[in-house]
């Protein structure tokens, strides 16, 4: 009877621990490899296209700027689908902040971009730093916030960013493409590793 | 000889698919339904009366909410549910400590 007693005791309490972990690993992942992931085949590709459009001056904004839209809705389509598993769905919560956070940070990097275009005497190799450094500058802000590795990132990516336009500006776009289209994709292919072993 | 163990376990918890939902909430702030019904795979019906008899208790709150014009249910853990859960789990280990 006491036997009994006690089995079912450990069973219950495997039930628990059980289900508590289950519940967190399912509030804590809305994607955020796989966003990753995303925004940093945006760094490739951008770079890949502003190479081909950039005898083409004010073209290079139009090319960001639908590549952010596509990026920004394949953002939107994992999001919802990973929170479809959460406790309460955040999704909603999540893509207000995304949008609230990040469309004021890229609309100044376009405006600035598109001076750069539009001015003869500045080289269009500018653009993509400008753009670069609005976006460490978002990462600084989400890692002094919320992640110790954004941080880094932002960190990396901001002085990488000046290194760039004052040594290698010719080069800048594609050397800043790679390297924050890498560190994404890594970062992003590190989360969704994690995730796994919860 | 085996002790005879006298810890009573509090039985509006002491149930599979309560003892679940209790645990759910105290891992998650708020809970839907939804949510809730998957996890433990339960039946709307059988679900909701196990809610009934924990919200009874006031061991949680229930509250409905329209999100995008669709009615959703949420549950919450009270203070006292949260108490109650942890001197369950006490009692668990009390129990399993008593015959090890």
């Amino acid at each position: 009877m006491n036997e009994e007693k006690k089995q079912e005791a450990l069973e219950n309490i495997e039930l628990i621990k059980e289900l508590v972990l289950q519940t967190k690993k399912h509030i804590g992942h809305y994607g955020g490899g796989w966003i990753s992931i995303i925004w940093g085949l945006f760094c490739f590709v951008g770079v890949a296209g502003q190479r081909l459009f950039i005898p083409h001056g004010p073209l290079i904004g139009v090319w960001w700027v639908v590549l952010a839209v596509v990026a920004g809705f394949a953002t939107y389509l994992v999001t919802r689908s990973f929170t479809k598993n959460q406790p309460v769905r955040a999704q909603q919560d999540y893509m207000r902040y995304f949008l609230r956070f990040w469309i004021p940070l890229m609309l100044l990097g376009y405006t600035l971009a598109t001076f750069i275009a539009l001015i003869p005497s500045l080289s269009n190799h500018y653009i993509s730093i400008v753009i670069l450094l609005v976006v460490s500058t978002g990462y600084l802000i989400i890692g002094f916030l919320f992640y110790r590795w954004i941080l880094y990132l932002g960190t990396f990516g901001y002085i990488g960013s000046i290194i760039c336009a004052i040594y290698f500006l010719e080069y800048s776009d594609m050397i800043l493409g790679i390297l924050f289209g890498t560190g994404l994709i890594t970062a992003g292919l590190v989360i969704n590793k994690q995730w796994k072993n919860t | 000889m085996e002790e005879h163990i006298a810890i009573n376990l509090n039985t509006a918890i002491h149930q599979k698919a309560r003892l679940g939902i209790m645990s759910i909430l105290m891992a998650s702030n708020e809970v839907e339904f939804n949510y809730l019904k998957d996890s433990l795979k339960l039946t709307d019906g059988n679900l909701s009366s196990h809610l009934s008899l924990l919200e009874k208790e006031k061991f949680i709150k229930i509250k409905k909410k329209f999100i995008k014009k669709k009615p959703k249910t949420l549950c919450r853990m009270t203070d006292k549910g949260r108490q109650a859960f942890e001197e369950y789990l006490e009692n668990l280990e009390k129990i399993i400590r008593s015959m090890s």
